[in-house]
């Protein structure tokens, strides 16, 4: 019973070891993981997208930890029986449009179901559209 | 002995899978729900007659008032970040507890004398703040500004007792009041 115990225990306790270090770089080479992320929309206007995505977060219950408009990049936090911990980056492309990308961390665990991704995104074409068409 | 093992051994890792990872994401986090739009109604208010720039003035005033250290301004977004460390302690619950401990230390005869009930009690609450304004188009003068105000609360070991987002309407309501008052002042000049 102790070995069929230790067996168990003990793969548990290497891999929590080895992952200390293997955490920092792990992740981050899935093109799928991007594409699923991300989300492009129709306009140049990186500061009313900032803003429209600001805006998305707080009616998601998030707390914006920082908001940069020149590296276009908000990071926020939801704290309710759990934490989230998401970044939001605006990049230009091709010169005609803007690509939005989120990544989240639900706890300790990146967020790599796509559903989650769909959700914000809905909620963030939403608040788009009204940006888009200059309406409050 | 032996056959308590396997017991302790899904205990520990049971344990060990409701601390960690084992938490799923619920299905609304990404979600508006019900209550979104009251909620923003209660988080959001309105100034007319003033820029972006003089409401994040007035706002870093009143939050130095209430003890805040401004961790973040993005005045190109309108974004304020603010927080502070406060006491978290109730008094009744610290007597509770103290008391608590005092009859198990009784009961066991002097070997149960652990504090445990003490030092779960609430000690500390960092909380958060972030303030974002935005012009109104139609009324160039008018700016919406809200607020969304979260906590973690320590107890007295350094362990996460609590952690939520505030959603107490008096608190908004509490800190608009301060915050129309330093506007007041801000639009006078004063």
């Amino acid at each position: 019973m102790m070995r069929a115990a230790m067996t168990v225990l003990l793969p548990l306790m290497l891999s929590a070891c080895a992952s200390n270090n293997a955490a920092i770089t792990d992740g981050g080479s899935q093109l799928q993981i991007r594409q699923i992320q991300t989300r492009e929309y129709d306009t140049l206007d990186k500061r009313d997208t900032l803003r429209s995505i600001i805006a998305t977060l707080q009616d998601l219950g998030f707390v914006i930890d920082k908001a940069d408009h020149e590296l276009a990049t908000v990071s926020a936090t939801k704290l309710q029986d759990y934490q989230i911990r998401m970044t939001v980056t605006v990049r230009e492309r091709d010169g005609e449009r803007l690509a939005v990308r989120a990544n989240a961390r639900f706890n300790e665990q990146p967020i790599e179901d796509a559903r989650a991704y769909q959700d914000f995104f809905a909620v963030l074409d939403k608040a788009m559209f009204l940006t888009l068409h200059k309406v409050d | 002995m032996h056959s308590a093992m396997p017991g302790r051994a899904i205990a520990f890792l049971a344990a060990v899978c409701i601390l960690s990872a084992c938490q799923t994401l619920p299905k609304d986090a990404f979600r508006l729900n019900e209550t979104a739009l009251e909620t923003r109604k209660v988080q959001t208010r309105e100034y007319e007659f003033i820029d972006d720039e003089a409401i994040l003035s007035a706002s870093m005033a009143v939050l130095q008032d209430m003890g805040y250290a401004i961790d973040e301004v993005e005045k190109e977004l309108g974004v304020l970040s603010a927080s502070k460390r406060a006491d978290a302690t109730n008094d009744f619950a610290a007597f509770g507890s103290i008391a608590a401990d005092a009859v198990k230390c009784v009961i066991t005869l002097g070997l149960g004398c652990t504090g445990d009930n003490y030092s779960e009690i609430d000690d500390i609450q960092d909380i958060r703040l972030t303030l974002v304004t935005r012009p109104q188009r139609e009324h160039g003068d008018d700016v919406s500004v809200r607020i969304t105000i979260q906590r973690i609360i320590w107890d007295k070991k350094g362990r996460i007792s609590e952690q939520e987002t505030i959603n107490d309407q008096d608190v908004y309501v509490a800190f608009f009041d301060k915050l129309s008052t330093a506007v007041f002042l801000e639009q006078e000049g004063l």
